[in-house]
């Protein structure tokens, strides 16, 4: 098979032009996170450049704000006082031993989205959009926007095209972290109306060690699309263990007594518009559930 | 560097050599006797079978495009498939370009970057989803070369740029969602040897995938169906919910051909309906009006196709009556039961939240042209099997761009001419984007009234 007039370069050339050409920097999509407060610094765009301000130059002093920041820490700090005298996590204990459901989150009216950040891509350069608002009548919220998978052109970034809603970090009085505590149920229980597009839930519970930062549980949403709204129940012992987006090889079920915060992601791939509606986020103790882990734990690539 | 475009073609053998000097064949011998040249290249038989030539090698010449022989510029490896891209793009020429490299050079040089090039490149000629292919590529790795012989190979990642190359090769196969077989395993162990990082992705895809293959409630049947009414039936029925639904097709796609020589075509139009609907309708009120709301879209995995429904606002509380169930309609079991369960908090099965009425839907449609006119024959085609619907006003309110689904009758204010008796409106909303387009769209909208 030959093919005339073909350039060819010498055979020495394409061994130094190899390493020049950084087909080998691979990257990972980074972590669609929007900017956490207890991070350093943040996500870093590659091309930007780093910030030379020292961390006491970002906090802002203002009387006002800080008059009312005060006034709602002492609040905080009063209901956490007085909710242990009726109960654990201020219910009374018969409820929280006994309750087969919990709501955690209604969409109604506009204070509700005060709880949830949205991101896509336009962090680290892509074309994306997302809008979070609440929905027809306050009686759900709409998260709709534009994917658009064109990577930014930084050199680094291969793959690009998602976006994100996540819940904020639930504060306590004086923002210390107050973590969710689900350990009493197992399954998850969404009110979703979708487009068809399919969408990825994921949880982030509180970890100890720095490398386990990134660590997410994740599993798919599937909506139907159409008018009709569509209950979606997923038991937490289908999260799978992902790191930065890659599934690791040692899986466990997640840890439900501290969570952080939950998330759907839209990454499929499919340039256009999308939107899902959620009416409301709860969790349930199934009965018929008795399953413990949907994936080996067994060791399934041992050392070399 | 003088003859640095020389390219040495061994025609009966059909293998090639490049090299930088000439070579010579022996007949009697059948091996190659190497002439040593300024570049000190060497040519060996490398795991190959020797060669036997029956005739003069012939020494041909490549030159640059532009005529010059000596120019030093850097040529990549994408340009032997750009070259192969003027003429056509296609999966023959793919493998050609891949049959080329392979012959060209039995020591496989520069094959690191021709595999990324190809990975690049395999979108634009359409082959990104086809195993065969990938399969092939992976064939340019010359093989045994990369497996480690002894403890401190393995130990210290032999070869690492061929393993991130090959552990690209599989990433691009595992996002377009392509699953490896048998012959992937066998290249890569004979490339790289087990355990080397190409076989633990290998095995992380063959372990992962089958489990998430059929984790879709909704599956999406791949291929899609061509024909645009197919699609339309497979979609309706995918939103219905509702097994019972029954699909009619109003109208199959055709041009017309007018007085004046002029060609409009029609669209299709397909629309599902529900017993259920049907006796939601039947029961509606004929004093409120009905709306034929949309386009609404929906993701087929990629393909978005949009459909149109056909809703009323939610009865207000006042006139709600309770539906008596008539014991007789069935025997079989009671349709009614009135248990004092004794549940505790422990039993309680419902979620705190406060139920949502949304306003029954009574129909929907999917049609590739949405205007007033088409909806109109959609409407009529239902009122066959719902004769209320000749009764009730039906207001269309179809807009360009994503809507949100239903909600109660509250319009925004300029929305619609004739008020709906008895709807809300909600003045003052804040205006984003899709607000905005309504708000422009407005005298654009079509309205009408249907009696």
């Amino acid at each position: 098979m030959s093919l005339p007039n073909i350039s060819r370069v010498s055979a020495s050339g394409l061994l130094r032009s190899s390493c020049d050409l950084r087909w080998l920097l691979r990257s990972v999509a980074p972590l669609a996170a929007p900017r956490r407060a207890l991070t350093h610094m943040g996500y870093r765009r590659p091309g930007q450049p780093r910030e030379d301000r020292p961390p006491w130059w970002r906090v802002k002093f203002d009387l006002a704000k800080g008059l009312k920041g005060m006034k709602r820490h002492f609040k905080l700090l009063k209901e956490e006082f007085f909710a242990p005298f009726v109960g654990p996590m201020g219910k009374p204990i018969i409820e929280h031993m006994l309750e087969q459901n919990q709501v955690l989150w209604e969409f109604r009216g506009p204070h509700s989205l005060q709880e949830w950040t949205i991101s896509c891509d336009r962090e680290i350069g892509g074309k994306s959009e997302i809008y979070l608002k609440v929905g027809r009548n306050n009686e759900s919220c709409l998260l709709y926007g534009t994917l658009c998978s064109d990577p930014p052109k930084d050199g680094e970034t291969r793959y690009s095209g998602y976006c994100t809603m996540r819940s904020k970090q639930p504060l306590a009085s004086f923002d210390r972290k107050k973590y969710h505590d689900w350990s009493s149920f197992n399954t998850l229980h969404l009110r979703v109306r979708g487009d068809g597009r399919p969408w990825m839930i994921n949880i982030v519970p509180e970890t100890y060690y720095t490398h386990q930062k990134d660590d997410m549980y994740s599993y798919f949403l599937y909506t139907r699309g159409g008018p009709y709204w569509q209950d979606v129940k997923i038991p937490f012992s289908k999260f799978f263990l992902a790191h930065r987006g890659r599934i690791q090889d040692d899986q466990h079920p997640v840890w439900l007594d501290k969570i952080n915060s939950i998330g759907f992601t839209l990454g499929d791939k499919a340039d256009g518009p999308f939107q899902l509606e959620i009416d409301f986020i709860g969790v349930c103790k199934d009965y018929a559930h008795t399953e413990d882990f949907a994936y080996e734990k067994y060791k399934r690539n041992p050392e070399v | 560097m003088k003859c640095s475009r020389c390219l040495l073609q061994l025609v009966r053998s059909g293998r090639t050599v490049v090299q930088r000097g000439s070579l010579l064949l022996s007949p009697s011998s059948g091996q190659l006797i190497v002439q040593h040249n300024q570049q000190q290249q060497v040519l060996r038989q490398f795991r190959c079978s020797p060669v036997s030539a029956k005739s003069q090698p012939e020494l041909v010449r490549f030159v640059n495009d532009d005529g010059t022989k000596k120019t030093k510029s850097l040529v990549t490896q994408e340009d032997l498939f750009e070259q192969v891209a003027k003429e056509s793009k296609t999966k023959a020429t793919f493998n050609q370009v891949i049959d080329v490299f392979t012959k060209t050079d039995i020591r496989r040089r520069g094959h690191v970057e021709f595999i990324y090039a190809a990975l690049k490149k395999m979108p634009e000629f359409g082959v990104e989803r086809d195993l065969t292919v990938y399969n092939k590529l992976l064939d340019v790795f010359p093989k045994e070369v990369f497996v480690p012989r002894n403890f401190i190979q393995r130990m210290f990642n032999h070869y690492p740029r061929q393993q991130e190359c090959g552990v690209q090769v599989l990433e691009q196969m595992e996002s377009y969602g392509i699953m490896p077989n048998i012959e992937t395993k066998v290249l890569l162990v004979q490339i790289f040897g087990e355990k080397s990082h190409p076989i633990r992705k290998y095995q992380r895809i063959m372990y992962w995938f089958p489990k998430f293959k059929h984790v879709n409630p909704f599956p999406v049947p791949q291929p899609l169906p061509e024909d645009p009414v197919d699609l339309a039936i497979l979609s309706l029925n995918r939103i219905a919910n509702d097994l019972d639904a029954k699909t009619t097709v109003y109208q199959l796609p055709f041009t017309d051909i007018t007085e004046s020589g002029e060609e409009i075509s029609f669209p299709h139009i397909v629309g599902i309906q529900s017993p259920n609907q049907m006796e939601l309708l039947a029961k509606h009120n004929p004093n409120r009006p009905v709306f034929v709301e949309g386009p609404f879209p929906l993701w087929l995995k990629k393909t978005c196709v949009y459909y149109y429904i056909l809703r009323a606002d939610p009865t207000p509380p006042e006139e709600k009556e309770e539906e008596v169930y008539d014991p007789e309609r069935c025997f079989y079991y009671p349709l009614q039961l009135d248990l004092d369960l004794d549940r505790d908090l422990g039993d309680e099965e419902n979620f705190d939240v406060d139920d949502l009425d949304e306003g029954p839907v009574f129909a929907m449609c999917m049609t590739s042209q949405g205007d007033q006119a088409t909806l109109n024959q959609w409407i009529s085609g239902l009122q066959q099997n719902n004769p209320i619907l000749g009764r009730i006003p039906t207001l269309f309110r179809l807009d360009a761009g994503t809507r949100e689904l239903e909600g109660v009758a509250d319009t925004e204010a300029g929305h619609s001419h004739q008020p709906p008796p008895q709807s809300q409106r909600e003045d003052g909303l804040p205006a984003e984007d899709s607000e905005a387009a309504v708000e422009e769209e407005e005298p654009r909208r079509s309205r009408g009234m249907k009696q």
